[in-house]
């Protein structure tokens, strides 16, 4: 067999899962930390004030990258949801419900520092924009997707149906997305582009991308330890879980 | 405008909540693997006698 098809095949397994992930999620955080430090020393103290917004606009550093984050690890735990619903393989259970605290973190993120920035610069603290609308409705998916797997006790079937949840809720990332070309909407249109010209001086922009990277970083090492927790949940009474709690 | 308050106040809960990300799964590993050790100290443990009496 083709030993990267091998490798996947044994990460399946849950203790060579929980090695990986024992070992991996460090690295991550190690990853992220600088990248995130950097990033936002970058943004509060180097980056100019921004001409109009004055040094409001530093809550950008934190904002867009936690809003795509929102969006991207729904769009994960998607994924994960329909190899799990498709091929039954448990670890994609593990990693989708892993998936949702923390893109229900980046979501918190986002709204609560988006909404810190609108109060000097809207006048508001909320407004029920098209923009602010959906990306709370995502909270709410991603509430309800860690609510349905918490209420059934059977945790495979409880994978399913909050999979289901987050299959079904995919529909939501393009009204996100498109939001602001939709409809008339106070918040601003794109102003960061992954592949096209952003609205942003490159001065101002590179932080952000610090920022953004560090953040993949962090998800990385949280979902490795958050699918280690739930993975040992489930195989809580195996003989390999009582020798890992062994381990000094 | 400075609106330093605002920055502050945003770059605050960016910090709690990443921070809440960082412990909460520590803490559930944490707690699993306590619940391992102490079934494994339960099964080692022999059984008292138990003595039929009416």
């Amino acid at each position: 067999m083709n030993p990267v098809l091998l490798w996947f095949h044994q990460l399946g397994s849950p203790p060579v899962f929980d090695r990986f992930a024992a070992r991996w999620a460090p690295w991550c955080y190690l990853v992220a930390l600088p990248l995130i430090g950097i990033g936002l020393w970058q943004g509060l103290f180097v980056v100019p004030a921004d001409y109009q917004q004055g040094d409001s606009f530093r809550i950008f550093y934190i904002h867009v990258p936690s809003a795509m984050m929102s969006m991207l690890v729904f769009a994960l735990m998607a994924v994960y949801a329909v190899i799990a619903l498709i091929w039954r393989i448990k670890l994609c259970e593990i990693l989708a419900m892993a998936c949702a605290p923390i893109g229900a973190a980046f979501t918190v993120i986002t709204l609560a520092t988006g909404s810190i920035w609108g109060k000097p610069m809207w006048g508001a603290w909320w407004d029920w924009d098209p923009r602010l609308t959906t990306e709370l409705i995502l909270l709410f998916l991603y509430l309800g997707v860690m609510g349905l797997y918490n209420a059934i006790d059977d945790r495979r079937a409880a994978a399913r149906a909050a999979g289901l949840l987050a299959i079904v809720g995919v529909a939501l990332l393009p009204v996100i997305k498109y939001s602001v070309v939709w409809w008339n909407s106070l918040h601003q249109g794109q102003t960061i582009s992954l592949f096209g010209k952003s609205g942003m001086d490159s001065s101002m922009e590179w932080p952000f991308w610090l920022v953004f990277a560090g953040v993949h970083a962090w998800f990385f090492g949280s979902l490795l330890l958050r699918a280690r927790a739930d993975n040992l949940r489930r195989e809580a009474g195996k003989d390999w879980v009582a020798k890992m709690a062994d381990r000094p | 405008m400075t609106y330093v308050n605002y920055v502050i106040g945003a770059y605050a809960v960016f910090a709690v909540v990443m921070l809440w990300d960082f412990v909460v799964p520590r803490l559930q590993i944490r707690r699993e693997l306590r619940a391992a050790r102490l079934r494994k100290a339960r099964e080692k443990k022999p059984s008292p006698p138990v003595e039929l009496t009416r």
